[in-house]
């Protein structure tokens, strides 16, 4: 009898063969791309079979890899095929005119209300929604401030849970609040992708 | 039988930084390693890039080829950036570490062989890109199965009750920093095609025969 182990070992080893087999046959590059994707995600199964904290931690840096070079390879593969500007204009619907601002200040408050991780989750939905109704590039820079600033405060925050450990409910909400900021203005980013020059 | 002076092939440990259980170390070898990366980052930062001459056929007249502004910004950053990420593959003391930098590299040289916008050179780094995904596999699969059959991921841990390391686990890793480390051939093609490289093209070379070194010593070490 084998232990769980051995048995989940054995079933992604057959995962990452058919994979690799694929990978070398097929001839299609945009296919051959995404079937590299799949096997960095039978790689995770690898790591996370371990099933421990330590497998946790390190299945995000495993994950953060896969994605940058997926990112990387799929703009490689967008300007040697010439598809850096996109081939038909951008559709037009009359409500999303008028209907975003609204909808955006009731998700964005009640994001602020939940604060923290969901709440900024909330919050870029909104922005989300306004970005994608509006026009894109608008006021996109003042998005990209905050952020960075709201990164600034999250390290602060951290350095303070370090350094003087009795101000840690400071800490928190100052955290809590610049996860939040932080976490929709990388949302918003989303909003803005309908293929503008520079975006 | 011939036995080894030393149970590392490295020698005494010259510098050692603990963070935690994570301990990166130099040793001479390694040190030895870590300068080499360092002088060829070096001069990376400071030479200026080559200009590339084509001749045109059947006349006297020649083609310089310039790097100037963005491109060579872009170029300049990614080869340092790999540059760093080598000397970050030569000291660390983890086994996963070690992977995640190799594969940093990877994805540095994706950038450096990328920049040129010539159709050939970025079929290179697309086709390069795609072996060093794949690469990707063996070198976390092989850092798993290590921490899944020993319970750490420490060199130095491992070193104390060595051979510990799985032979498959040893295999893959190795399998990994190959594929990892094929980049020299994608970028003979961009140099073949005559797309102007030097010095950045450099650091790939340096960096994949550096990760090669430190492998080896890794591989006898565990």
């Amino acid at each position: 009898m084998m232990d769980e182990y051995a048995i989940g070992l054995i079933v992604a080893l057959i995962a990452i063969i058919i994979t690799f087999v694929a990978a070398f046959r097929e001839k299609n590059d945009i296919h051959r791309l995404i079937i590299a994707d799949l096997a960095e995600v039978s790689a995770l199964a690898v790591i996370a079979l371990i099933a421990t904290d330590l497998a946790e931690a390190l299945i995000i840096p495993g994950l953060v890899v896969g994605i940058s070079e997926l990112m990387a390879l799929s703009e490689i593969y967008l300007v040697r095929e010439h598809l850096t500007h996109p081939v038909k204009n951008p559709f037009r619907i009359e409500v999303l005119d008028t209907a975003p601002a609204i909808i955006a200040v009731i998700l964005v408050v009640y994001g602020i209300v939940l604060c923290g991780f969901t709440g900024g989750a909330v919050a870029g939905t909104g922005m989300v929604f306004y970005f994608m109704g509006k026009r894109p590039a608008e006021r996109f820079a003042l998005v990209e401030t905050v952020s960075g600033y709201a990164w600034a405060l999250w390290i602060v925050a951290f350095f303070i849970f370090m350094v003087v450990p009795e101000y840690w409910f400071f800490a928190v909400m100052l955290a809590g609040g610049a996860i939040l900021a932080k976490v929709t203005a990388k949302m918003s980013l989303i909003g803005t992708m309908r293929g503008e020059k520079d975006v | 039988m011939f036995e080894l002076p030393t149970s590392s092939i490295g020698g005494e440990e010259l510098f050692v930084l603990p963070f935690g259980d994570i301990v990166n170390y130099f040793t001479p070898y390694t040190g030895a390693l870590f300068l080499f990366a360092l002088i060829f980052t070096l001069i990376c930062i400071f030479s200026k890039p080559e200009k590339q001459l084509d001749v045109a056929f059947g006349t006297d007249a020649i083609y310089a080829k310039d790097v100037t502004g963005k491109d060579l910004h872009f170029r300049r950053f990614m080869a340092i950036a790999c540059g760093v990420a080598t000397m970050g593959a030569v000291t660390s003391g983890d086994v996963f570490n070690f992977t995640l930098f190799v594969s940093m590299v990877g994805i540095c040289i994706i950038g450096i062989v990328a920049s040129v916008k010539n159709k050939h050179v970025l079929n290179a780094a697309f086709n390069y890109g795609i072996i060093s995904m794949l690469a990707t596999v063996p070198l976390f699969g092989g850092a798993a199965i290590t921490l899944a059959a020993t319970g750490t991921l420490s060199i130095w841990e491992l070193s104390a009750i060595a051979p510990a390391m799985p032979g498959i686990a040893k295999a893959l890793i190795l399998v990994g920093v190959m594929g990892e480390g094929i980049a020299p051939f994608y970028a003979a093609k961009a140099e073949l095609f005559r797309a102007p490289g030097a010095p950045y093209v450099i650091m790939i070379h340096v960096s994949s025969l550096l990760m090669f070194l430190r492998v080896v010593e890794i591989m006898l070490t565990v």
